[in-house]
């Protein structure tokens, strides 16, 4: 069931793209609203469970060998979060049509699926049982938030803020990962419920403290904890439906989630509450002053954010069942009223184009409904009695009155729950209620997209605490029961008597209320300390990420000069070394031939010469004398081969070199022969020295492999198989066109692509009949026997292609052969004359080849469903017995392939040459 | 033999790795070439050399008997055509720069180096 609404939030997700950008342009929120709608009814009707106290659990097998099951877990602690997940997110995608009504259909659908996939991730997120799946859904939270934040691709400050987000919360994502893989390395698997159970043996492992940490810092860098609190404020930069969703009601809440399921590990490792309260009062403090110096209205809002993660932060920290109590019910109360005050923000935004709080007054006249919306939430925001958030600020207070620690976070508390008052006031009675004069007209009224999310919200935070029975029940008595691990009797009433939280209560009210009315001039005061933004952490950040770029460009800049040899030279270099190294941590020797074995004189001085042709083409100082010396090494590989028993080989080495020096001739004759040294005596003796030592460790590493046994198994197997399933006498053929027939598709695809290159890089197109062929010096014996060889080999290349299967031959042979056939017209006459007869564009052959060989494969997977699993057709014509199969369709693709691509080379260098 | 081919096959991947360390682009494109020849000839040798006989299904016979390995030459075949291409292509780019630079020394050929670093900090990511 959880799998199936996980699945089905992920589908709709990649759906909602399509709708929006073509089915339902207008209006496409209230469509793409069903979604988190439908998903926010499916949780609930799995409320019986979760309110019997009973956990579900689902287990995909993902990859069973690392450990690594895709397995789901829904308690009471994530239940709260897949409701509110679902049904904010339902009100968001409402509230985010009408919000961006003046943007293009596009952008909408853009925004939207954003939403939606984030939905998915946080669902994803709070579901995971395992560890490593939960990983990959919080990550996927930051790259979403990220997208989110950076919307605005044109603004640089969103695409700056976007960045900082990610840097943030994708780094703190990978302590975390550290800490997921020493949990499963102490454990020995990775799931959360494990985690909880055995508590005490992570405790006490040598790893805590390290695993600790890593969760800290995810949990830290993802809700904004102080010293990563910085890029929640610059968040901002979201359209503010993206901030209500992610980085007040839901995401920023992620960390609070992990903090509150390792709380068992947390307390059983001494100092880990210590540091969990210290860096949420730190936090509380600063976020508290900044929200008093903070100018912007969504700012303000963002920073009091802040302030409340830490009290959840501290709450966590905490012992004792009230702490646990809070945490959910404050976890619940500011979702209500933050989204609902991020809401009113936009909607004032979007109405009057103002972001500053002090340009807005008097806006109930034109917004009254968000001014009512924001007043509500307001009140509970303030803990004011009868809303939701006065009775989680009883539990807070209770909370840490029952715990152990002394005075200071009370103390701390209360003075960041009263600076929440003001802000409170700050927030509704100023834009909407106070200095009526300063703004007189709004560009938007209010809409019902607009005004449902808030107002639902807003009256929610109501209804709980009138009506607290039924959440009670099913949401916060379940919740807090998997965070504690226990039943806790919340008795969730706004009168309690007289209680010393209620005296905390009223305190926190009558500052608040002094700060309210002192304000705007503590502001001023207080935007006076400039000092202290030097030792803001968004310097730190700023410094450390100008310092990592310019460690990287130092590193770049000594490793990759700008010289191609140098760099080349560290490469080699590079690897010399690591084979080196290697060899020696191999253990054992290299091994070396029981014997040398017969010397056949002949080909033992043949490939002596082809080796001198190496040398030779080193020492050379004519490029042309280099040319014809690399050509000298490539003929006697041909003549190895063939006296080895690779006459295939032979074949196409011969053809390839007679090629090679056609056109590199051509393209060298229009270069300058005479090519001096370009390297000094010394970077020519260190040269040599690297090549002289990798081809020491190959000769090495050859004679090793000479020395070792064989596995010829595979070759065993076609040299078994090929005419028996292949009907093919030529292993090596079949073994290109049959059993490994993909990826001689493969290659064939490359070839053909190489002629495309090569033809868009070469000279300008001229058409065969525009191209005069100029008077050309004729050499009577080309001239002579130029028909003669052209016709000869042009048959000889068809016959070598068709016999190709059963004896010496194939498809790459016999295009190269009809190549060369046209390079000697090409020779004799120019090569508009061989244009002229091939009659086909170079590039139409090759593609024809390639479409041919790509279809010869189709009667193969229509017959047997395999692709390129050849079909046979045997028949009897005029007595002759003929039997062909596909494998002969595709050696002529391959054969068409090569023979435009080499005439694609040859026209196109000759053209480029000449021009 | 083996050792003879190992030595030759080696030796010619020195001499085309000591051509590749040239700067002249026409120099690195032939070294290129060599060491595709040395590298084949290193391929072939995987499958040892033995015999002369051509992996080939004699008439009469359904299966292949005694001959050299046909498994490396399928690889090499293919490896043969590919290097081919892969030189000319590179003929092409040192013609197309010595029309366009007149120059063929690759340290001489700037045109990318020309468009500045990718490290130097553009107006974004300098906000």
């Amino acid at each position: 069931m959880i799998a199936m609404l996980l699945a089905t939030s992920a589908v709709a997700s990649g759906v909602s793209l399509l709708v929006g950008r073509f089915l339902c342009r207008r209006r496409v929120g209230w469509l793409l609203g069903l979604v988190p709608a439908g998903l926010f009814l499916g949780f609930l009707a799995l409320h019986g469970t979760i309110e019997a106290g009973q956990t579900i659990t689902e287990r995909l097998a993902w990859a069973p060998s690392l450990g690594v099951d895709f397995s789901l877990r829904l308690d009471g602690f994530a239940y709260l979060f897949c409701l509110l997940v679902t049904g904010v997110g339902a009100l968001v995608v409402v509230y985010a049509d009408a919000y961006l009504v003046e943007r293009s259909p596009e952008d909408r659908a853009r925004f939207l699926t954003l939403i939606l996939f984030f939905m998915t991730a946080m669902l994803g997120t709070v579901l995971a049982d395992n560890l490593i799946v939960l990983f990959l859904f919080w990550e996927a939270t930051s790259v979403f938030s990220f997208l989110l934040i950076g919307f605005d691709v044109d603004s640089p400050s969103a695409r700056r803020s976007a960045l900082m987000a990610l840097h943030v919360t994708a780094g703190g994502g990978l302590a975390l990962l550290a800490a997921i893989l020493l949990i499963g390395v102490v454990l020995g698997g990775y799931s959360l419920t494990e985690v909880v159970v055995r508590a005490p043996e992570l405790a006490r492992s040598p790893w805590s403290v390290a695993i600790l940490a890593g969760v800290f810092i995810g949990a830290f860098t993802k809700s904004a904890q102080f010293p990563f609190h910085f890029w929640l404020p610059n968040a901002m930069q979201a359209p503010t439906p993206a901030s209500a969703y992610l980085h007040s009601a839901t995401m920023v809440k992620l960390g609070i989630y992990l903090l509150a399921r390792f709380e068992p590990v947390v307390g059983a490792v001494p100092g880990a509450r210590d540091a969990l309260i210290a860096v949420a009062m730190i936090t509380m403090l600063v976020a508290a002053f900044q929200t008093i110096r903070a100018e912007n209205y969504k700012t303000v809002l963002a920073y009091s954010t802040v302030a409340s993660l830490g009290i959840l932060v501290m709450l966590v920290g905490l012992n004792g069942p009230m702490a646990s109590v809070a945490t959910v019910g404050f976890l619940l109360a500011h979702a209500l009223y933050k989204a609902t005050l991020f809401f009113c923000a936009g909607t004032v935004i979007h109405a009057t184009g103002l972001t500053k709080l002090r340009q807005m007054g008097g806006l109930w006249r034109f917004l009254p409904v968000t001014a009512l919306a924001s007043a509500l939430a307001s009140l509970s925001m303030a803990g004011l009695p009868p809303f939701f958030g006065f009775i989680s600020k009883e539990f807070l207070f209770e909370a840490q009155i029952q715990s152990s620690w002394d005075a200071v976070p009370m103390a701390v508390a209360v003075l960041v729950n009263a600076v929440m008052v003001g802000v409170a006031g700050v927030v509704t009675l100023r834009p909407f209620f106070m200095g009526a004069h300063r703004v007189q007209d709004v560009r938007h009224k209010e809409v019902v997209g607009l005004l449902l999310g808030p107002m639902i919200l807003a009256l929610l935070g109501l209804v709980i605490s009138l009506e607290p029975t039924w959440v009670n029940r099913v949401v916060l008595l379940p919740a807090v029961m998997a965070v504690y691990g226990q039943r806790v009797d919340v008795k969730v009433a706004l009168w309690h008597g007289v209680t010393p939280m209620l005296l905390l209560s009223a305190a926190v009210v009558g500052i608040g209320a002094l700060l309210f009315v002192f304000w705007v001039p503590l502001h001023y005061r207080l935007r006076t300390f400039t000092r202290v933004d030097r030792y803001d952490a968004e310097h730190a950040y700023d410094a450390l990420l100008r310092r990592v770029r310019a460690v990287a460009r130092g590193i770049a800049e000594r490793l990759q000069q700008q010289d191609l040899r140098s760099q080349l030279g560290v490469i080699f270099f590079a690897v010399v070394a690591f084979l080196i190294w290697a060899l020696i941590t191999l253990g054992r020797g290299p091994r070396f031939p029981a014997s040398v074995g017969a010397v056949r004189v002949g080909p033992a001085l043949l490939a002596l010469v082809g080796l001198a042709g190496g040398i030779a083409a080193t020492w050379a100082r004519s490029l042309l004398a280099a040319m014809i010396a690399t050509g000298l090494a490539g003929l006697v590989a041909a003549l190895t081969f063939l006296v080895n028993g690779a006459p295939d080989l032979a074949l196409t080495q011969f053809a390839v070199e007679s090629l090679v020096v056609v056109l590199l001739t051509v393209a060298l004759l229009a270069l300058p022969l005479d090519a001096p040294t370009t390297r000094s005596p010394r970077a020519r003796r260190g040269d040599a020295a690297l090549a002289a030592g990798l081809s020491v460790i190959l000769f090495i590493a050859l004679l090793d492999m000479a020395a070792a046994p064989q596995q010829n198994t595979v070759s065993a197997f076609f040299g078994a198989r090929s005419y028996l399933d292949a009907f093919g006498r030529n292993v090596v053929n079949v073994i290109l066109v049959d059993f490994r027939g993909f990826d001689t598709l493969g290659e064939t695809t490359v070839i053909a692509l190489s002629a495309v290159i090569a033809w868009s890089l070469l000279g300008p197109r001229v058409s065969i009949e525009d191209g005069s062929g100029g008077a050309r010096r004729s050499v009577f014996v080309l001239e002579f026997a130029s028909p003669v060889f052209f016709w000869l080999l042009a048959v000889l290349s068809v016959v070598v292609l068709l016999r190709g299967h059963n004896q010496i031959g194939g498809g790459f042979v016999g295009g190269l052969m009809g190549a060369l056939a046209f390079a000697i017209v090409a020779l004799t006459h120019g090569v508009d004359r061989a244009r002229k007869r091939l009659r086909f564009h170079p590039l139409t052959l090759a593609g024809v080849g390639l479409l041919l060989a790509v279809a010869s494969g189709l009667p193969g997977l229509v017959a047997h469903g395999d692709y390129l699993r050849h079909v046979w057709i045997e028949a009897n014509v005029f007595g002759v017995h003929v039997k062909q199969g596909t494998a002969l369709l595709f050696d002529v693709g391959v054969y068409l392939a090569v023979l435009g691509t080499v005439l694609a080379f040859l026209f196109g260098l000759t053209r480029e040459a000449e021009a | 033999m083996t050792v003879l081919y190992a030595f030759v096959a080696a030796g010619l991947f020195g001499c085309g790795l000591y051509m590749v360390l040239s700067r002249h682009a026409v120099r690195m494109m032939l070294g290129l070439s060599l060491l595709t020849t040395a590298v084949n000839l290193v391929l072939f040798q995987a499958g040892r050399i033995r015999t002369a006989q051509p992996p080939l299904i004699p008439e009469g016979a359904e299966r292949l008997g005694e001959s050299a390995d046909p498994l490396p030459q399928a690889l090499v075949l293919t490896a043969i055509v590919i290097g081919f291409a892969l030189t000319v292509i590179l003929a092409a780019l040192v013609l197309r720069a010595w029309r366009s630079q007149r120059t063929l020394r690759s340290d001489e050929l700037r045109s990318a180096q020309d468009l500045g670093s990718p490290l130097t900090p553009g107006p974004d990511l300098d906000h």
